[in-house]
């Protein structure tokens, strides 16, 4: 008795964030995939409630009958759906590209930094978070339109002529998906740099390379975990974006979040949305199983060397 | 060879004393070398030259300055003003990578990401000009030299702290640098390692035909390894000399006790009796007898007395023939094995350390706490200084 209390008191550090997980992400999962194999009707809910009361093991194989693959063979026969995916995949990663791009020297002189000056820059670099993010997306709204903020100051400076369409163009959902997640770029990756022993560095300089050198040869590998760490931070939830898409982009910005939050909100149609979104999930597992592992080898490698 | 021999002798390399010689061209020159941190002056006007061949040490506490004027050789740091000269060229403004000079570092930073081969072959790469096997030879070549060509593959992170430090050995050695610098080179390892390596860098250093210049704050490191000591302070180059001149003719207090043990009293030179030299002290009543190495009077301005503890001599029965010999009460002993060293209150306060050789195996020694004993040493044996 004693020992199994011990066991369970042991293990309570483990069973705390498993119980998190299930109550708060696998059972809302398990709601919506049973949501998408439901059928679709007119009323409230909007989709054929399946699994109400299993009454007997007879009664559980009628209900497992009513489910349906219809939602994912629409997914399927639409190549909208496709589409929309590739569309995600391929803004997610030029948009990840460019954060790096922009992250990583951003991150390099943060570290470069005097040392009283580096929580101030962390500071400046977290301070956007505590304004709402709606909030954020709308002022880019104000400063891109046809009559806005970026536009005036271009025709006072007299830089341009007639006013650009900035708005509802695929350059905005760059913008604001970069913007928005720059600081899970420039975070990981910083602290990363910032973990570097100095004598790295100079002993690459001692041994006859260039700062250039150096640089590439040591401080870029000794950083990827952060990089790593900063592509998926950005990739994963730039992928199911649909805010950004939402305000900024037009009608012709195509991303699987914003299809999702159509089927959702304006064709009311729960088992097609959930069908997108376990899809969205399944595409997303592989990455995120990757920065897992990423993750996990760079922890061991902590190790050892600690 | 016991430690206490190590310590009195003067390094192995005797009979090579290039300083000595005044025609000689020193590899490099430190000239009015003057390092500041803001306010902070971390180097304070060093000059120093140190010969070819040399295994050349800097000794003292941490804070003094030592490791700036090594970076500063090396090319981290640029000194506020003075110059710096290698092989008759100032390199000042020289970047690192374009000096002749390699370091092994105190954390040995061995690139985490790289194999022992990949970071010993590092420098070799940078070079330039030499052929894909050239440089594969001159790792192996290396490996061999620190005794890990079995360990070519594996990553720093699988080494022990030992075999790290060797593998930062053999990288900055693979570029042939005409001066090797090692920042505090045996810090991290246990002591037993320690002193094997001590003479294992040695050895390399005579092998190679390499100037050495070693960082560090351990003085039995500096003695053992180097063919001259120099002992800073605050920044300022206190004495410089082969271990055995600055162990027996410390010149400043601070050096005395910085390296070995010593006992250290306030003087106040009374008058000359014979070729002894009287001066009055706290030890006793009676005046302590100085005598000069060359038998020239003690000059009126020296202020502090200091006499290393294995030049005193304790025992029960009074001695006779030494003009030093003093009573007093055992108040410590510090039993290390090999040796005692005894904590003789001479007067209140006033307290002298000597040091026995437990020559017998004897599981009690003869004289013990709170005893009546007899001090004496020879007038020679005790050196004075101005402060």
């Amino acid at each position: 008795m004693m020992s199994a209390v011990r066991g369970l008191t042991r293990r309570l550090p483990i069973l705390i964030p498993f119980f998190w997980l299930l109550v708060f992400f696998l059972t809302p999962f398990f709601i919506v995939l049973q949501i998408s194999f439901a059928e679709f009707q007119y009323g409230q809910p909007p989709y054929v409630p399946n699994f109400r009361k299993v009454e007997g093991v007879g009664d559980f194989f009628n209900q497992l009958q009513m489910m349906t693959l219809y939602s994912y063979e629409i997914l399927l026969s639409d190549n909208l759906y496709w589409k929309a995916f590739l569309s995600s995949l391929r803004i997610a990663a030029v948009a990840t590209f460019f954060a790096l791009l922009i992250g990583y020297p951003l991150a390099y002189a943060m570290s470069r930094a005097p040392r009283s000056w580096q929580p101030i820059l962390l500071m400046a670099v977290i301070l956007p978070f505590w304004t709402s993010y709606l909030i954020r997306i709308y002022a880019w709204k104000a400063i891109l339109q046809k009559n806005g903020f970026l536009n005036n100051v271009l025709m006072e400076l007299s830089v341009i002529t007639e006013p650009l369409t900035l708005l509802s163009t695929p350059f905005a959902v760059y913008l604001g998906i970069i913007y928005t997640y720059l600081p899970f770029m420039v975070l990981p990756v910083y602290s990363s740099l910032e973990k570097i022993d100095p004598s790295y560095n100079e002993a690459a300089r001692d041994l006859g390379a260039s700062g250039l050198t150096a640089f590439w040869r040591v401080t870029v590998p000794l950083s990827l975990p952060g990089v790593i760490a900063g592509c998926f931070l950005v990739f994963i939830p730039a992928m199911g974006e649909w805010v950004i898409p939402d305000l900024l982009g037009g009608s012709g910005t195509l991303m699987i979040g914003k299809q999702l939050a159509t089927e959702l909100f304006n064709n009311n149609d729960w088992p097609v949305a959930a069908a997108v979104a376990v899809c969205m999930i399944m595409v997303l597992i592989v990455p995120i199983v990757i920065f897992q592992r990423a993750q996990e080898s760079d922890q061991r490698r902590r190790q050892e060397e600690g | 060879m016991t430690q206490q021999d190590t310590l009195i002798s003067p390094a192995p390399t005797t009979g090579f004393s290039p300083w000595a010689e005044p025609d000689r061209e020193p590899l490099v020159q430190f000239r009015n070398v003057t390092k500041r941190f803001g306010s902070f002056v971390a180097v304070d006007n060093v000059s120093l030259n140190i010969y070819q061949r040399e295994f050349f040490a800097l000794l003292g506490p941490s804070g003094c300055g030592k490791t700036t004027l090594m970076r500063m050789l090396a090319g981290f740091e640029t000194p506020t003003s003075g110059e710096i000269i290698v092989d008759g060229k100032n390199i000042v403004d020289v970047a690192p990578d374009k000096r002749p000079i390699n370091m092994m570092f105190q954390s040995y930073a061995l690139f985490p990401h790289m194999s022992v081969e990949q970071n010993v072959a590092f420098g070799l790469h940078r070079a330039g000009g030499a052929a894909k096997s050239e440089i594969a030879d001159r790792t192996q070549r290396m490996l061999k030299l620190v005794q890990l060509d079995a360990f070519a593959k594996r990553k720093p992170g699988q080494l022990s702290g030992g075999q790290k430090q060797r593998v930062a050995l053999a990288r900055a050695l693979a570029r042939s640098p005409k001066i090797l610098l090692l920042d505090e080179p045996l810090a991290a390892l246990d002591k037993k390692l320690r002193e094997q390596t001590q003479f294992e860098l040695m050895n390399i250093q005579e092998e190679l035909g390499l100037t050495f210049l070693i960082v560090t704050h351990d003085q039995q490191e500096a003695m053992t390894v180097s063919s001259r000591i120099g002992v800073m302070r605050a920044g300022q180059l206190q004495q410089i000399g082969t271990p055995g001149e600055v162990y027996e003719y410390p010149q400043t207090g601070f050096v005395a006790d910085f390296i070995g043990d010593t006992s250290l009293f306030d003087i106040e030179v009374q008058g000359r009796e014979g070729d002894y030299t009287l001066a009055k002290w706290k030890g006793a009543d009676s005046p302590v007898y100085l005598r000069s190495v060359d038998d020239s009077p003690v000059s009126e301005a020296a202020k502090v007395f200091s006499v290393r503890p294995e030049k005193v001599t304790v025992s029960r029965e009074k001695p006779t023939g030494e003009p030093n010999v003093f009573a007093g009460k055992v108040v410590d002993i510090a039993y290390s094995g090999s040796q005692s060293v005894y904590h003789v209150e001479l007067a209140p306060g006033v307290v002298i350390k000597a040091l026995d050789t437990n020559r017998l195996r004897l599981v009690s020694s003869t004289i013990t706490w709170n005893d009546q004993v007899w001090v004496s040493w020879r007038a020679r044996s005790g050196v004075v200084l101005g402060s």
